[in-house]
């Protein structure tokens, strides 16, 4: 794959949900996307609730199948993936929810948390050296090693992210998706973990999907934006043509009803 | 109730509610949530109160009226509407002024309505409460609809007849609003209404209750969590941190009002239009829950100013119900 | 804290320490019981039969001379051991199903499921009076009819859990990270199932018990001469006003001995409901 080869490339992806629709009188889920990703920059999803950012966001990681449309990744199809390429996929792709309350195993260690992703992928290590490596990960997001040997529930919001954002991190994933992953945080703490994506962007090189509601947010992280609204991309293009000079009316809208 | 001489507790005669070195204990086990809180909110004036979590925020205000479950004032004076809420250790009796002078819009509008209640009879029965006009007669219906036009429902005739599940979020949080209005309190008090909503209808309702407050001289109390939505919205903010008051300021002219170094960092890790990512600075540490008592500041421990008697001294209280006002033991941010 | 302090921390009253410090006593004459009784629970003795409550026989002598303390200590292996090994069973069993048919989800969820309430309309009794009549009243066709009636209880149960615990964004983490199916069962969804699960449990325990002490009441299940405590009050029926103590206390090692485990139940179900809200 060369770099001007997207890392993810979505083509008319449509997503139809069963006949008994969760979202209200909704069938459609996702209609006909066209999305990039390019190697090394921070992609935003922008939209209200509802607009379909999550659904893409499990799609991207495929952690929820499409109904139509094509999906490659690195160049490959992800439907022609072997099994063993499947798993691979799982390396290469991770994600971070917007719950830190929910996305951790509340009966699991700090540690086996953080270093279960380790196990599965990189199984050549033993166990000092995954025990290390998970050390590095949990200092490099800000966290005490003490906290190895605790539960979730010791932790507050912004701790228990910082853990979720380690967990993804130790697979050493191409591709981080982030899903809301500030929204239910404090404000002081959303600064903090901003800093740290921000940190690690910068680091790690890393390649990025930050999905939000929070228009301000995506202005300082992202370098392209799409903008969704009810199942559908309305706008995109680089994060300053967007913002700053939308296209559409409901993105001026929605960039004017911010505080 | 006993109309309270004036002199006692100095209460400005346009206040429409005075708090004084109010502290909040919870009833099981006594301990002190917030305290040494003073303010007062001015008879048709917005006032904010903004903080994080274990800021004691909306534990501190619903319990002012004794509407939360399990808490019980533990000192300090309250005066409503002229009248003696809470003082010497007794709280006098609340009566009528609960449903009628004070109105209520919690957070979640998807449970604060009955789904099995048509939402005009809802308006109508509050109503009915508020003054007696018989809920069924032409007089309170219109009164209704009228209401629900006022709230910037459409077509509120049909809207009289329908069930809150047949509307959105933020219709719903607009028909409590209606609920609220049609007892024409005197003060209304918004517990993050719009954290449930997306931000089109935030701002929306945000609109609706400071228009509506303008427009009926109704003061409120909006309490949230945002400190830049409130800076736009309301004429005052009174900033709680772990149960302490760290600030009072108004919004009118904020390079004027002095800040507490706990407001001063809240401001600068708000991402805002024309921030980038090094003008955010964030706070270290976690906020400290609830309950940290008067001695020390809270703050201390994350506070770039701090030194140590940052931690021995007992914290400074408004008791001169100032507008603006700091609690910083090291002076800073309080207006000389 | 460590499990055994935040365990020992959950009596909050007189009533259930009491409780546990019974159900303990109860667990170890359960396993010891056979060494303790200070005389031949089966020995038979025509002379002495019905005799009073003495120094020498505690709780007297039953209808054919036995004694009852002896046969009371004995008996709670029967009746204690068997109540677990219905639970034990239909624990696994019910669980298993539980999970899989979550796992599975569509069709195949929904008519396991359906079989499962269907199931759970069978009378026990019935039941146990099929088993009866297929294997020859004892406490074995007791214990199978009941673990065949109370199965579906547990598939349910977890497989509500189970649906619970998958919603939960933990597990689309461990799916986002390859984490195998077995694993997620082991655990992700078993250690937290297992606060409502074992506050199920301990209610059950009570509950099964008096199953099977009453279906050997009727003459389903254990049959005399073994000093099951339901099959001892059937034996002592026609006792009741002339030697009470025949009746008696069998009655109430059963009421006590259920009760204590209802009773620590409750205080399970007290103590860790809340903590599974832990997490906000």
């Amino acid at each position: 794959m060369t770099d001007t080869q997207p890392m993810v490339a979505l083509r008319g992806i449509t997503k139809t949900f069963a006949k008994r629709a969760l979202v209200s009188n909704r069938a459609f889920g996702l209609r006909d996307i066209n999305l990039d990703v390019y190697r090394g920059e921070v992609v935003g999803l922008l939209g209200e609730s509802g607009s379909g950012k999550s659904t893409l966001a499990n799609i991207i990681t495929r952690l929820t199948s499409f109904s139509q449309g094509t999906y490659m990744f690195k160049g490959r199809d992800v439907r022609t993936l072997q099994r063993s390429e499947q798993l691979a996929f799982k390396s290469d792709v991770q994600i971070v929810f917007q719950d830190p309350y929910g996305s951790l195993n509340p009966r699991a260690r700090i540690c086996n948390i953080v270093g279960e992703g380790l196990a599965i992928h990189q199984s050549h290590l033993d166990a000092t050296a995954r025990k290390e490596r998970v050390g590095s990960l949990i200092q490099e997001v800000g966290l005490g090693a003490d906290c190895l040997d605790r539960y979730p529930h010791e932790f507050s919001g912004g701790q228990r992210q910082r853990i979720a954002i380690a967990r993804a991190m130790a697979v050493e994933p191409d591709l981080l998706v982030c899903d809301e992953p500030l929204s239910s945080l404090d404000v002081s703490i959303q600064a903090q973990v901003l800093k740290l994506f921000a940190r690690l962007i910068r680091e790690r090189d890393l390649t990025m999907v930050f999905i939000s509601h929070d228009i301000n947010v995506a202005r300082l992280l992202c370098d392209r934006v799409y903008i969704m609204l009810d199942g559908r991309i309305i706008e995109h293009g680089t994060a300053a043509e967007v913002l700053n000079n939308p296209q559409q009316k409901y993105t001026a809208d929605l960039i004017e009803a911010l505080y | 109730m006993t109309l309270l001489a004036k002199d006692t507790i100095g209460v400005p005669p346009d206040d429409i509610l005075t708090v004084k070195n109010v502290a909040v204990s919870l009833t099981k086990g006594g301990r002190t949530m917030v305290s040494g809180v003073s303010f007062g909110v001015r008879r048709g004036e917005l006032f904010g109160i903004v903080g994080e979590s274990g800021s004691g925020k909306t534990l501190f205000t619903l319990s002012l009226f004794g509407l939360h479950g399990e808490t019980e004032i533990s000192a300090g004076e309250i005066t409503f509407d002229d009248k003696t809420l809470f003082e010497d250790g007794k709280r006098r009796r609340l009566g009528r002024i609960l449903g009628c002078r004070i109105g209520f819009i919690p957070q979640d509008p998807y449970s604060s309505l009955n789904p099995s209640m048509r939402v005009g009879r809802q308006i109508t029965e509050a109503i009915y409460l508020a003054r007696g006009t018989p809920p069924n007669s032409r007089q309170c219906r219109d009164e209704a609809v009228a209401l629900l036009a006022e709230v910037g429902i459409p077509e509120p005739e049909t809207a009289f007849r329908q069930y809150p599940d047949q509307f959105s979020g933020g219709m719903r949080q607009r028909i409590v609003i209606a609920i609220a209005l049609s007892q024409d309190p005197a003060l209304l008090i918004a517990d993050e209404p719009t954290t449930a909503l997306d931000a089109f209808t935030q701002r929306r309702i945000i609109d609706l209750i400071v228009e509506r407050s303008r427009r009926r001289n109704l003061s409120v109390i909006l309490i949230s969590h945002n400190l830049e939505l409130l800076r736009q919205s309301v004429d005052h903010i009174a900033v709680l941190y772990s149960g302490q008051l760290m600030n009072i300021f108004e919004t009118a002219d904020l390079g004027r009002n002095p800040l507490h170094p706990y407001t001063e960092a809240l401001f600068e890790c708000i991402p805002s239009v024309n921030k980038t990512l090094t003008d955010i600075r964030s706070i270290p540490g976690e906020p400290a829950g609830a309950g940290f008592g008067l001695t020390g500041c809270a703050f201390a421990d994350r506070c770039a100013y701090v030194q140590d008697i940052c931690r021995t001294a007992r914290l400074p209280e408004n008791t001169g119900r100032a507008d603006s006002f700091s609690a910083c033991l090291l002076g800073k941010g309080v207006r000389t | 804290m460590t499990a055994r302090a935040e365990i020992l921390g959950y009596p909050k009253n007189a009533v259930e320490k009491m409780a546990l410090i019974i159900a303990a006593v109860i667990m170890l004459i359960a396993i010891f019981g056979g060494f303790l009784a200070p005389h031949d629970p089966l020995l038979i003795d025509f002379r002495s039969k019905l005799e009073a409550p003495s120094w020498e026989h505690l709780m007297g002598k039953d209808g054919s001379g036995r004694d009852v303390l002896s046969r009371l200590l004995t008996g709670a292996q029967l009746t204690i051991l068997s109540t677990f090994a219905v639970i034990a069973v239909v624990l696994v069993i019910g669980c298993s199903i539980g999970i899989l048919s979550t796992f599975l989800g569509g069709w195949a969820d929904n008519l396991l499921m359906r079989i499962a309430d269907i199931w759970l309309g069978f009378p026990p009794l019935i039941l146990a009076l099929g088993f009866a009549a297929a294997l020859g009243a004892s406490l074995e066709a007791a214990i199978w009819a009941l673990i065949f009636s109370w199965w579906p209880n547990y598939a349910r149960l977890s497989r509500m859990i189970t649906a619970d615990i998958l919603s939960q964004k933990y597990i689309a983490s461990a799916s986002a990270l390859g984490v195998p199916t077995w694993r997620k069962v082991v655990f992700y969804i078993i250690p937290n199932a297992f606060d409502v699960l074992i506050i199920q449990l301990t209610l059950d325990i009570s509950a099964v018990m008096l199953a099977i002490s009453g279906l050997s009441f009727i003459g389903v299940g254990a049959q005399i001469p073994a000093p099951e405590w339901g099959a001892m009050i059937a034996d002592g029926r026609n006792f009741v006003n002339t030697a009470w103590w025949v009746v008696a206390y069998p009655g109430l090692a059963i009421f006590v001995t259920a009760l204590s485990f209802n009773i620590i139940g409750d205080m399970l179900r007290r103590e860790l409901d809340p903590t599974l809200r832990r997490n906000t």
